[in-house]
């Protein structure tokens, strides 16, 4: 269940970044716009009370017509859960990294790269994480089609004296 | 550093080396033997377990969820069987509640004796390795007369489980735990008693309390430094609110206490399997569900605590028999960036036991 005071303070921070809160299934859930992404998960990390000071999860997820980067927060010290999305452009998803509030984002943002192709501006490493380097496409998108290895030709061609 | 007459080189370890428990790769950046840097290259086990759910009903892919952490394939798909049934709202029999219970626990004992297993194989010792395989045996043995699979035992449902355990099974449990004190006594003995396991282990690879919270470090690694957080206890799902147990915390944050925590937990596992076998109702095993499991359109993030970390089930659905999404959010994933975090300045042999101590399966890293 949610409490009240963390209904509050999510209601005032979904002011100031002009966000969505909507409450489903005992969770709440708050949505932005990508360029406020950062302001949002820093003042959830450091709300009166109710820090959601864990970054539980960070994972892409494809709406058809735009991206998302879901954020789930919660607290070492406290039954507190916010869940955080923020819109993402489809044609040129680029969203500020948040590996600077916690280190270990590190590996969850390089998954959302390789899988949705989701860029994190600010990331110390963003390659690959699962896929080869030279892979081409990102598989998670609802858009990507999945053909035997033939018929796709994902396999890369060696070149010439290899 | 360089001292004169070394230079910086880098070396590769893995994907087939046996003190990488799987397929782990990682890029050793070397200063003679003291290790500098370490860049893990993982993916070599990537099945694309998210993809695959999207094109599978919800009922198909509970086998997949067995293969993510397969030492301990039980409580994998009891959070994403329990995030469906969140999702439709569905109310289990007592049995199975319990007997989810008894599996997902049987399956953290199974999961830590291998962790404690092979964490002594690394530094040599064939025993204590024995010993604990010995023991694990009777684990599996457990599931394969339940469910006829030893290691991923397929057995729970949306709405229970698929059927009741065997006769001969509870007489079975029951002697297992009645031997459990005798068991912990020998790796108390022959593992973390020993002087050259103390040794090798003690205040190698401090992984600090801060540190450890701001790379998302969860499960018993994130006890062994210090912090005592249990989804069971923060958070209770299924009937774990019903059982009297407790987190076992550790200070050390060092090599030794990541292994020791995990014999802590595999006592307080049997407490909590003792009061299941003294308190398991007869009945019924499965729910009334509808025949077509189609969730109402909506999302749910469900956490369970595993035995290699935290698991989270993100589902999203459209209202169909397919989901939109499966996110998973597995435990040792995140907690494979403690590796190249912790390890500057400890040698190559330190190496190996502060990667042992970690518990990954790379089922789960790789997904």
């Amino acid at each position: 269940m949610v409490s009240d005071i963390l209904k509050v303070r999510v209601g005032e921070l979904a002011a100031r970044v002009n966000g969505e809160v909507e409450e489903s299934l005992g969770e709440l859930e708050l949505t932005v716009d990508d360029r406020y992404s950062i302001v949002t998960l820093t003042e959830a990390k450091n709300f009166a009370d109710v820090p959601c000071d864990f970054l539980h999860d960070l994972c892409g997820m494809d709406l058809e017509d735009h991206l998302e980067v879901v954020y789930q927060l919660s607290s070492l010290r406290g039954p507190q859960r916010l869940r955080i999305r923020a819109r993402v452009e489809r044609d040129n998803p680029v969203i500020d990294s948040a590996t600077h509030i916690w280190k270990g984002a590190d590996f969850l943002e390089r998954e959302a790269f390789d899988m949705f192709g989701i860029q994190f501006r600010g990331h110390p490493n963003l390659k690959r994480i699962y896929m080869w380097d030279d892979f081409e496409g990102y598989p998670l998108r609802k858009d990507y089609v999945i053909e035997s290895h033939e018929q796709r030709a994902v396999m890369r061609v060696r070149k010439e004296g290899e | 550093m360089t001292i004169e007459g070394t230079q910086e080189y880098a070396i590769n370890m893995g994907p087939q080396h046996p003190s990488t428990h799987g397929v782990f790769r990682m890029v050793v950046h070397l200063d003679g033997e003291v290790v500098t840097g370490v860049e893990p290259k993982i993916g070599y086990l990537h099945r694309g377990l998210e993809k695959m759910a999207e094109s599978r009903t919800y009922t198909q892919f509970i086998p997949y969820t067995d293969r993510l952490d397969y030492l301990a394939g039980p409580h994998n798909s009891l959070g994403y069987v329990q995030a469906v049934e969140k999702m439709m709202g569905i109310e289990l029999p007592e049995r199975a509640e319990y007997l989810r219970v008894i599996f997902a626990e049987l399956g953290r004992i199974a999961s830590h004796l291998v962790m404690i297993a092979s964490g002594s194989l690394d530094i040599c010792g064939w025993t204590p390795w024995s010993y604990c395989f010995r023991d694990r045996e009777r684990i599996l043995d457990l599931f394969e007369m339940t469910a006829g699979n030893r290691m991923t035992p397929n057995y729970f449902r949306i709405g229970g489980v698929s059927h009741d355990v065997p006769d001969e099974f509870m007489p079975a449990l029951k002697s297992f735990l009645d031997d459990m004190p005798e068991m912990l006594e020998e790796y108390q003995g022959i593992f973390f008693g020993n002087e050259i396991v103390q040794s090798r282990m003690k205040s190698v690879g401090i992984l600090p309390k801060e540190l450890a919270e701001n790379l998302l470090i969860t499960g018993a690694n994130l006890r062994a430094s210090g912090v005592q957080y249990d989804v069971r206890k923060a958070e209770p799902y299924s009937i774990y609110d019903r059982f009297d147990f407790n987190v076992p915390v550790l200070y050390g944050c060092d090599t030794y206490d990541r292994h020791f925590i995990r014999l802590l937990e595999i006592q307080e596992s049997s407490k909590i399997l003792r009061q299941a076998l003294k308190d398991i109702p007869d009945g019924p095993v499965m729910a009334k569900v509808p025949k077509v499991i189609k969730p109402p359109a909506g999302k749910v993030y469900h956490r369970v605590e595993n035995p290699k970390g935290e698991m989270g089930w993100y589902i999203v659905s459209n209202g169909t028999t397919k989901p939109a999404r499966v996110r998973i959010r597995t435990g040792a994933f995140v907690n494979v960036q403690m590796l190249s975090a912790i390890i500057a300045g400890w040698k190559i042999q330190d190496l190996v036991t502060i990667f042992a101590s970690m518990d990954l399966v790379l089922g789960e890293v790789d997904k």
